[in-house]
């Protein structure tokens, strides 16, 4: 079945995540599942926030395996740094993630620093959502749209 | 896992194409980038070898409106098809909606394709997913190439399940099959993840050959 983020859900997570962006000083963040869904985004530096999630989940997936590899269960957080941009990533459970960006202008012992508690929070609401605790979902009507085929080639010289 | 945003209004939907190496994959994303309507796609973005042999993934989002009132996102993947990326195919495959099985038409790989489709039915199962219980669709690619098996003999090397999946015959650099295939995926997850939410069971997709 989906994993299903009411109202209440989104709101919470966003409050979490300000919080993060104004304390740690950091540009953006987004939180991704394992599989690279897209749960919750904030900030500046997320301009594509679906790439960021595919390949966030797919690094801290890798990593993972290192730690294995090592006798770890897991390397609970990977740094990436660059020259203008650097990027934590944080596990929150072991199915969601928390990616955040950062202009090297910031400290990345604030990131670090507040990148745990943010984690925690987010960490509850994820564990009500799994336990299906206190849903409040809206009604679950999907109707498929009408028509032909979904994607298609554009035609020759148009948007192109 | 589909994923759905109730405050965004959005559903988001993850395709996995699997296969052996060097049977297409990355060339049907690579011509569905190409000649899509660009308000459809996003960026495709590969993790690949200096040699441009998928490495990690391919990646490209799609957006539609198959879903009143909904965005409907669709993330679609290639796994690396190597043998000896068995543990990076898991990953890529961990909460996949659906799944293009794309098989290498030449008679030389008939042993590849069949190795590749035991790998995703074991590579499913580890992750709690039955081959059977996924929607699925097979892609015959490479027709054009001079020593392909009959599709007869596809079908039976890995088709020949209880319940028969939509087959399509392509040749991905010209885009043949390529949309075909596409469109069936994207409506079999879309048909499951209604179906689910509906709280009704699953029928079993008839076969269609292409």
């Amino acid at each position: 079945m989906a994993k299903v983020l009411n109202e209440g859900d989104v709101a919470r997570m966003r409050k979490v995540l300000l919080e993060l962006l104004d304390r740690s000083e950091a540009d953006g963040c987004v939180v991704c599942d394992s599989g690279g869904y897209v749960l919750a985004q904030e900030g500046r530096g997320t301009t594509d926030p679906l790439l960021l999630s595919a390949l966030g989940a797919g690094v801290f997936a890798a990593s993972r395996e290192l730690a294995r590899i090592l006798g770890e269960d897991e390397f609970s957080a990977v740094f990436h740094q660059g020259e203008r941009k650097s990027i934590f990533l944080r596990a929150v459970t072991p199915e969601v993630l928390l990616v955040i960006i950062f202009s090297n202008t910031a400290n990345v012992g604030l990131v670090r620093l507040y990148a745990s508690p943010a984690a925690l929070a987010m960490r509850a609401v994820f564990e009500e959502l799994d336990a299906g605790v206190h849903r409040d979902d809206p009604e679950r009507a999907f109707v498929l749209t009408e028509g032909g085929d979904l994607f298609g080639a554009a035609p020759p010289d148009k948007d192109r | 896992m589909s994923f759905v945003n109730f405050s965004k209004r959005e559903v988001q939907l993850k395709i996995v194409y699997y296969g052996p190496g060097l049977c297409g994959k990355t060339t049907n994303l690579q011509t569905i980038h190409a000649t899509i309507n660009p308000h459809a796609k996003g960026s495709l973005t590969s993790v690949a070898t200096s040699k441009d042999r998928t490495l990690f993934f391919d990646f490209m989002p799609l957006v539609a409106q198959a879903i009143d009132g909904y965005t409907t996102r669709f993330q679609v993947y290639t796994v690396p098809g190597q043998v000896m990326y068995n543990t990076t195919r898991r990953l890529v495959l961990r909460g996949a909606d659906g799944v293009v099985f794309v098989a290498d038409s030449q008679w030389s790989k008939t042993a590849e394709n069949v190795e590749s489709f035991a790998d995703l039915e074991e590579n499913l199962r580890l992750q709690g997913d039955h081959i059977d219980q996924i929607p699925y669709v097979l892609q015959y690619n490479k027709r054009d190439l001079p020593d392909v098996a009959p599709v007869h003999y596809l079908e039976y090397t890995l088709n020949n399940r209880a319940a028969r999946r939509p087959a399509f015959m392509a040749v991905a650099p010209d885009g043949r099959g390529v949309f075909e295939t596409l469109n069936m995926i994207a409506r079999m997850v879309l048909n499951r993840f209604v179906k689910q939410h509906s709280r009704r069971e699953a029928e079993s997709p008839e076969m269609v050959l292409v």
